[in-house]
């Protein structure tokens, strides 16, 4: 009964397996990446606000670290199950391995509910895991960052435990920290520009010129108006955009064929993305059924919003023009419609490939952190081009000469590169 | 000529003489009230006041001798030019005042007095014999209290006091003499026994029925009364007996006030006048016995506040006699008023004095002022109709709802044309003045009102006055707002509301309670920094941490009004004061979402209430309105932080409202805790308050008991209900409220939805719920599932639904069923937390794996599950989710549900209807038209009506059918009709025959208005389908043939096209395509 049970983990490890059947993994390296190499449990008592304490389960796991200090959120989160963090760990190796950062893959956890919790409670929680996990974590060791329930606070209080700890200053210990407390500058705009900055080097490899394309989005949060952004810039028109209206708990697609402006389509929109329908139709868009976005002539489809939007239903709607899909959001493409792409051979750039500007910026905020010194914006976004384009370079060519299905060849060449550096060091 | 020239001079002359007598006595006068002043300062004043009232003032000059003293201006000596006059004290001559001219003058010493000179002296004389004898009482009186005691024990110095009072005040001494009795004979003295068998009344004492007790009459005590004060002489210490004749004197003091007050018949003003004299003359300062203060306090509540002995009780604790003082201050009332100042007004004036009283036990309390208030008595409003020839509109109540709801408008109008009468205006006037030109708010305070059981709460009208412009312009906007207040007495919700809790025969007095608005001005705008309500229990606990008794506090920025109400649109920031720390919104994300979006403001330029929003509002004048940067966070980077105003550029930043720094930085949450435990304590019931603070000082607005607010009251929980005849138990983290029918009910089985592996299935399953939710009959089912609703995380932890998935249903639960040796953790609604109450959707989780609670899974899993026949396109998971038609399976029974959270328990049991369909008690029974069943009569005229005038023919009317509420007979006062046409007809018939439809639909929203008070915009709910669509049994089509809820078809007319074509209803004939 249980066995029959969703397992994260055992997904993740079909997905690896998988691949290491098309790249013919040996039996060892196979057997090592299958597993995380360390998985920490610990528990961490906290005096609560009322004076008793209750302990608290915490989780480190680290997957793999042949490449480079493993890399990794921790979450907060009620119902937090150790298969999940393995899982999550395992997918962030694959992710730092594909855009080819010296960073391995880990993920950590607390089972708490912070609804349940005070800040000071909460801030007892974080330094009691650091407690905990001193020794094995640390810049050149293990590196965490936000998740789940987890913000730029709970990384403040860490790093001030670690560095109490250790005794001297540490800021590449933790990412996600806030500008001038050792947040790199460019982070807002990092996702949506690395995704843009494969979809610029695909269209050059298709000897498409951007100023001739349409694109349609789904989603117009962080990711999608940034993405927006550049893709103006490279004189892209954006078509149509879909967004969540809080008030008719629903979404809309948002069309102006003659192109989207970003800034007044940012002025009627709220935090959360939420485009005001009737000052947008004032502003002259046409507001059509949220599914819309999918159904648009254009040569670009952007997913920017949720898991499993593009299905083996929605795909068959996408237009013939349609040439390219890049995956902003994550595992926004069920294998059902990965089917239907992969027949019609519209180009997918998928999710951890496209969305992974996001680490590669985390990687920058330690790398500046280590050296305590910090780039422009301009810098930052500027390395940021180079490492996506490069990673992008290798994935296609891979894709092209393997004749594998673009998911596929990011897989193989993350997963090759882990496997080479592990039998590298002698470990397999 | 001349002569009449000498006359006019004359009387000129004498006119100015018998002036400066005058002016001289007044002046005598003042220095005689100097009651505090020394002996010798008075009569040093007297003697140099004297001589401005004599004819040749400058030659004139006078001499006190008195007890052996004497007092005359310095370098002065007697002449023999003189005029005296004795100073008697109790008819004893104590000394002399004199007059002496000085030899300078150059007159006759015949003619040098005139008659009215002496006449004035003489009356100088009796008026310092009057000031002498006071003092000596005075003196004797203080010597209880005084240190004096011990130099003041002459024996028999208290005979010689009760000796002056036989002389002045002869009913006082009999009193007295009465109480020494008494006190005598109880003390066991036998002498006192001979007296009073002499009087007569030894055989009172022992009768043990029916025959009236002897009347023993003054003149017989007066006979006795040197015998009583003689046996009291040799019974008692000297000490003792004076003690109780001060004390019996003070008390008798005070009497005057009692007589007031406990005479019934005494208006207002006497009582306000008595309770004058009683402060004037200082006696509050004086220690009058226990007994007596609260037969006064108890008297003066009664009178001013109110009869509920449940107040009296605890008033009389904490109110002083002086505090009445500050009240009458500000009492607005008609002439022989016999009224009070009202519910509002009486809770509000304890609270506050509650709370001064604790400031010496928790300093904190000290800060907490009250905003100037000035009342209009109750019956007020009787006076203000008698002034203006109105009282028949009191029969209004009796009237039909329809017929008050559309009278209303021109009640207003009447009532802010009639005049007031002249003592109230002279009072508003008064008012104003007091006020000055901030603004005012005008709330009713009735004596219904926050009543135990009747808590009225908004019901009746409260009016913001900006209060600019002249003083008469002012005044007349004042006055136009209580005659608004006034006439919303006749309002038909009011009425409605009263008439179902029967009170609709209580006479209604009104009072009014006129309130400066608490805060600041802000550019063009006036507001408080923040204001809103607080709990001392709390109904709605968002985390299982909280307990009821840490309370809750809703926070909004500007005006409270926003934090009464619940409102679709906008959010309230919840705080439990007993734990400040848990926050129902913990991600950034979150707190966002449900930050206040709105503010309440006092527009000053336009006298206007207005919202604004307030992020535009604080862009703008965020800088200037105090304390900001406790109400505010900073958003940056997707971190909210709180930070000095410094830090703070409320034109570059992002920022939202989170009340970070009130919360958690500063005295706020603790000063709240208090005012709420102590108020709770004190007042013996949950109390309700809202509360304003202009940024630098808190105030409290009002107070109330909570029961009566929430209007969810706590249930009995049914008891010895039979194990079989009951759904689930519940015991923890139970809240109140009632949740009659539910016909359906949807369970997500726990244990087939964890077996689920596919991701795309667990999605489906919120699809389904989803589904459901807008297909099952609106809050008349409830949904039953794992975990937590709504869980964003980890779709195995609970259904994937977002709020309007569950939108419908009249209760979320949430079960926690062991997993192995781990309890799963509920999420407590928090995901949409907020919504829930503001929907007022009930929340309840269970434990089925405790031994203590029912869980009767086998009704869960056994009964016929209608899933697959309402979805069919789901009916792969019709293990998962199961729904079940309760009535059909249970012979015709409903779900109830019961929920008690001061017991914390709730139950569900299987029974018959109740009749009643609306949900947790939110809305209201109306017994005006008897409920549903009168709704329910009249929509079914109109569809029979509809049926039969509709034009077959022109529209491609094919059949008509009736499904929802109306064709159940579930009707609520704001319920539409649902009618599904079938049509064969073009899209030019289809148009013609939608805007019909409007013409009915819109009527018969007007109908409805006038009927129940309810607008929805048009009260048709059409819905056409085609041939195709009933092959193909889509859309709304499958109503017709629906298992569970089958539209039921209505005979049509049989109208033609051609004759009636131009008669068809409103807004058919300009369609065209």
């Amino acid at each position: 009964m249980a066995g029959k049970a969703f397992n994260p983990f055992e997904m993740a490890q079909a997905q690896f397996d998988k691949v290491a059947e098309q790249i013919g993994l040996d039996e060892g390296t196979r057997e090592l990446l299958r597993n995380p190499l360390r998985q920490f449990h610990f528990s961490i008592p906290v005096r609560m606000d009322d004076g008793t304490v209750k302990v608290f389960q915490g989780f480190r796991v680290q997957h793999n670290d042949a490449r480079g200090p493993s890399k990794g959120g921790i979450r907060f989160h009620p119902q937090e199950t150790v298969d999940t963090v393995k899982a999550l760990a395992t997918w962030m190796t694959w992710k730092c391995a594909v855009v080819d950062i010296p960073l391995g893959g880990g993920k950590g956890g607390v089972i708490c509910d912070p609804h349940n919790l005070s800040m000071r409670e909460q801030e007892q929680i974080c330094r009691g895991w650091v407690r905990q996990m001193a020794k094995n974590v640390g810049p050149l060791n293990d590196v965490p960052a936000p998740d789940v329930m987890t913000n730029s606070q709970h990384m403040l209080w860490m790093l001030d435990e670690y560095e109490q700890i250790s005794g001297y200053k540490a800021p590449g210990f933790i990412t996600g920290k806030p500008v001038g407390m050792g947040g790199s500058l460019g982070r807002t705009e990092a996702t949506g520009y690395g995704v843009i900055y494969t979809v610029r080097e695909a269209l050059k490899e298709k000897n498409i010129d951007p100023a001739t394309t349409t694109a349609s989005f789904q989603g117009f949060g962080n990711v999608a108006q940034y993405a927006i952004r550049l893709y103006n810039e490279l004189g892209g028109t954006v078509v149509a955009v879909s967004s969540w209206d809080q008030g008719d708990q629903t979404s809309y697609t948002f069309r102006k064929t003659v192109g989207v402006n970003i800034d007044e389509l940012l002025a009627v929109t709220d935090r959360f993305g939420g485009i005001d329908k009737a000052k947008a139709k004032e502003l002259g868009y046409e507001v059509l059924e949220g599914g819309a976005w999918i159904e648009q002539d254009v040569d670009i489809l952007i997913p920017a919003a949720l898991e499993n939007q593009v299905t083996g239903e929605t795909s068959k709607k996408i237009s013939d023009k349609v040439k390219i899909v890049a995956e902003g959001a994550n595992g926004p493409t069920t294998p059902e419609a990965d089917v239907e792409l992969e027949r019609r051979g519209i180009f997918v750039v998928p999710d951890f490939l496209a969305n992974a500007g996001g680490v590669t910026c985390s990687y920058f905020e330690q790398v500046q952190c280590n050296m305590n010194y910090f780039w422009t914006r301009e810098e930052v976004l500027t390395k940021l081009d180079e490492k996506m384009t490069t990673a992008f370079k290798a994935v296609s060519e891979l894709s092209r000469k393997k004749k594998l299905y673009m998911r596929d060849a990011a897989y193989a060449i993350s997963i090759n590169r882990v496997a080479q550096a592990c039998k590298d060091r002698g470990w397999c | 000529m001349a002569e009449m020239f000498n006359t006019n001079e004359r009387l000129l002359k004498s006119l100015e003489e018998r002036a400066k007598e005058l002016s001289c006595l007044l002046e005598i006068e003042e220095l005689l009230a100097q009651t505090d002043a020394p002996m010798d300062t008075i009569f040093n004043g007297v003697i140099n006041a004297i001589p401005s009232g004599w004819h040749y003032t400058d030659h004139c000059f006078a001499r006190i001798t008195c007890q052996g003293r004497q007092y005359i201006p310095a370098g002065r000596r007697p002449t023999s030019r003189s005029y005296k006059a004795p100073i008697e004290v109790n008819d004893r001559t104590e000394g002399y005042v004199e007059v002496y001219y000085d030899n300078d003058l150059e007159k006759r010493s015949d003619s040098l007095f005139h008659e009215e000179e002496k006449r004035l002296l003489r009356t100088i004389a009796t008026r310092l014999g009057e000031f002498l004898s006071r003092r000596q009482l005075t003196e004797i009186l203080q010597d209880r209290s005084g240190n004096r005691l011990d130099s003041f024990t002459r024996s028999g110095e208290w005979r010689v006091v009760v000796d002056m009072l036989r002389v002045t005040d002869e009913e006082l001494y009999v009193r007295i003499a009465r109480k020494m009795m008494t006190h005598l004979s109880m003390n066991g003295v036998r002498e006192v026994e001979e007296v009073l068998h002499r009087l007569g009344s030894e055989d009172s004492v022992d009768v043990n029925g029916n025959r009236p007790m002897q009347r023993s009459n003054t003149y017989n005590i007066m006979l006795v009364s040197e015998e009583i004060f003689r046996i009291a002489e040799e019974n008692l210490q000297d000490v003792d007996s004076r003690a109780l004749i001060q004390q019996w004197m003070q008390e008798d003091r005070a009497g005057f006030l009692v007589r007031t007050l406990i005479n019934l018949d005494t208006s207002l003003n006497d009582i306000s006048e008595a309770v004058r004299r009683f402060h004037h003359l200082s006696l509050d300062s004086l220690d009058l016995p226990e007994w007596t203060r609260q037969g006064l306090k108890v008297a003066l509540v009664r009178r001013f506040l109110t009869d509920q002995v449940e107040f009296i009780d605890i008033a009389k604790k904490y109110v002083e006699i002086k505090d009445f003082i500050t009240l009458i201050r500000k009492l607005i009332h008609p002439v022989s008023s016999r009224g009070k100042v009202g519910g509002k007004s009486a809770g509000l004036f304890l609270a506050n004095r509650i709370l001064k009283q604790m400031s010496a036990e928790y300093p904190e309390l000290t800060d907490v002022r009250m905003p100037k208030t000035w009342y209009i008595t109750s019956d007020g409003l009787h006076s203000f109709l008698q002034h203006n020839n109105l009282e028949e509109i009191t029969e209004q109540k009796y009237k039909g709802l329809k017929q008050v709801r559309i009278e209303h408008p021109h009640v207003i109008q009447l009532f802010k044309n009639s005049r007031f009468p002249s003592e109230i205006i002279q009072g508003l006037s008064m008012a104003l003045d007091d006020f000055g030109d901030g603004p005012l708010i005008v709330r009713s305070s009735s004596l219904l009102e926050d009543r135990l059981g009747a808590a009225f709460s908004g019901k009746y009208t409260s009016l913001f006055l900006a209060n600019q412009g002249t003083k008469r312009e002012r005044l007349e906007a004042l006055m136009d707002a209580i005659a608004e207040v006034y006439s919303s007495t006749f309002g038909s919700d009011p009425i409605e509301y009263r008439s179902e809790r029967g009170l609709i025969d209580f006479h209604e007095e009104m009072g009014i309670l006129i309130q400066e608005v608490v805060g600041t001005r802000v550019g063009d705008y006036f507001l408080p920094s923040f204001a809103g309500v607080a709990f001392s229990r709390n109904e709605f606990r968002w985390s299982p941490r909280i307990k009821r008794e840490d309370g809750l506090i809703r926070l909004v920025p500007g005006l409270g009004t926003r934090a009464v109400d619940r409102l679709a649109d906008d959010y309230t920031i919840l705080v439990a004061p007993g734990q400040p720390g848990l926050r129902v919104n913990v991600t950034v994300d979150e707190t966002i979402r449900y930050a206040p979006r709105y503010m309440d403001v006092i527009n000053l330029d336009t006298n206007e209430f207005e919202t604004v929003e307030a992020e535009a509002f604080l862009k703008e004048h965020g800088a200037e309105l105090p304390a900001v940067e406790r109400l505010v966070s900073k958003l940056e980077d997707n971190r909210l932080t709180h930070t000095t105003l410094l830090n703070l550029d409320f034109e570059q930043d992002d920022f939202v409202v989170t009340f970070e720094g009130l919360v958690h930085r500063g005295p706020f949450i603790k000063l709240m805790q208090t005012i709420l435990r102590v108020l709770e304590e004190k007042m013996g019931v949950p109390v309700d308050i809202e509360y304003a603070s202009d940024g630098k000082r808190f105030y409290l607005l009002q107070c109330r008991p909570q029961s009566n607010s929430m209007e969810i009251e706590s249930t009995p929980i049914p008891q010895d209900i039979p194990e079989n005849a009951i759904l689930f138990t519940a015991n923890k983290f139970v809240s109140n409220g009632k949740v009659p029918d539910i016909t359906h009910v949807v369970y997500v089985d726990p244990i087939k939805y964890s077996e689920i592996s596919s991701h795309e299935d667990l999605m489906t399953v919120g699809r389904v719920v989803g589904q459901l939710n807008s297909i099952l009959p609106k809050r008349q089912f409830i949904l039953m599932g794992p975990g937590r609703w709504g869980s964003r995380g980890d779709i195995k932890l609970g259904v994937n639904v977002t709020y309007s998935d569950i939108n419908n249903t009249a209760m979320l639960i949430e079960i926690a069923k062991q997993k192995g040796n781990y309890l799963p953790d509920l999420s407590f609604g928090t995901h949409f937390f907020q919504d829930l109450v503001e929907a007022s959707i009930r929340y309840l989780p269970l434990y089925p794996d405790d031994e203590e609670s029912v869980f009767n899974e086998s009704f869960l899993l056994d009964t016929e599950n209608k899933l697959p026949d309402m979805l069919p396109e789901y009916r792969h998971l019709a293990d998962v989710v199961r729904v079940i038609n309760v009535p059909e399976v249970m012979e015709g029974k409903v779900v109830r549900v019961f929920m008690n959270a001061d017991v914390d328990e709730a139950v569900a049991i299987f029974s018959q209807r109740s009749g009643q369909t609306t949900s947790s008690g939110l809305k209201k029974r109306s017994h005006w038209h008897k409920d549903q069943e009168d709704h329910w009569r009249w929509r079914m005229k109109m569809v029979e009506a509809i049926a039969e005038q509709v034009d077959t023919e022109r529209f491609g009317v094919k059949a008509l059918y009736l499904f929802g509420s109306t064709k159940n007979g579930n009707v609520l006062p704001d319920s539409d009709v649902d009618l599904l046409v079938h049509v064969d007809a073009n899209s030019r018939q289809k148009k013609e025959l939608q805007a019909w439809f409007d013409g009915w639909s819109y009527a018969m929203d007007e109908i409805n208005f006038a009927r129940t008070g309810h607008r929805t915009g048009g009260l048709l709910d059409v819905h056409m389908v085609t041939d195709k669509d009933i092959a193909k049994n889509r859309d709304y089509a499958e109503r017709i043939n629906s298992p569970t809820d089958p539209a039921k078809q209505i005979p049509l007319g049989k109208h033609k096209s051609g004759i009636r074509h131009g008669a068809a209803p409103i807004g058919t004939s300009d369609v065209s395509e």
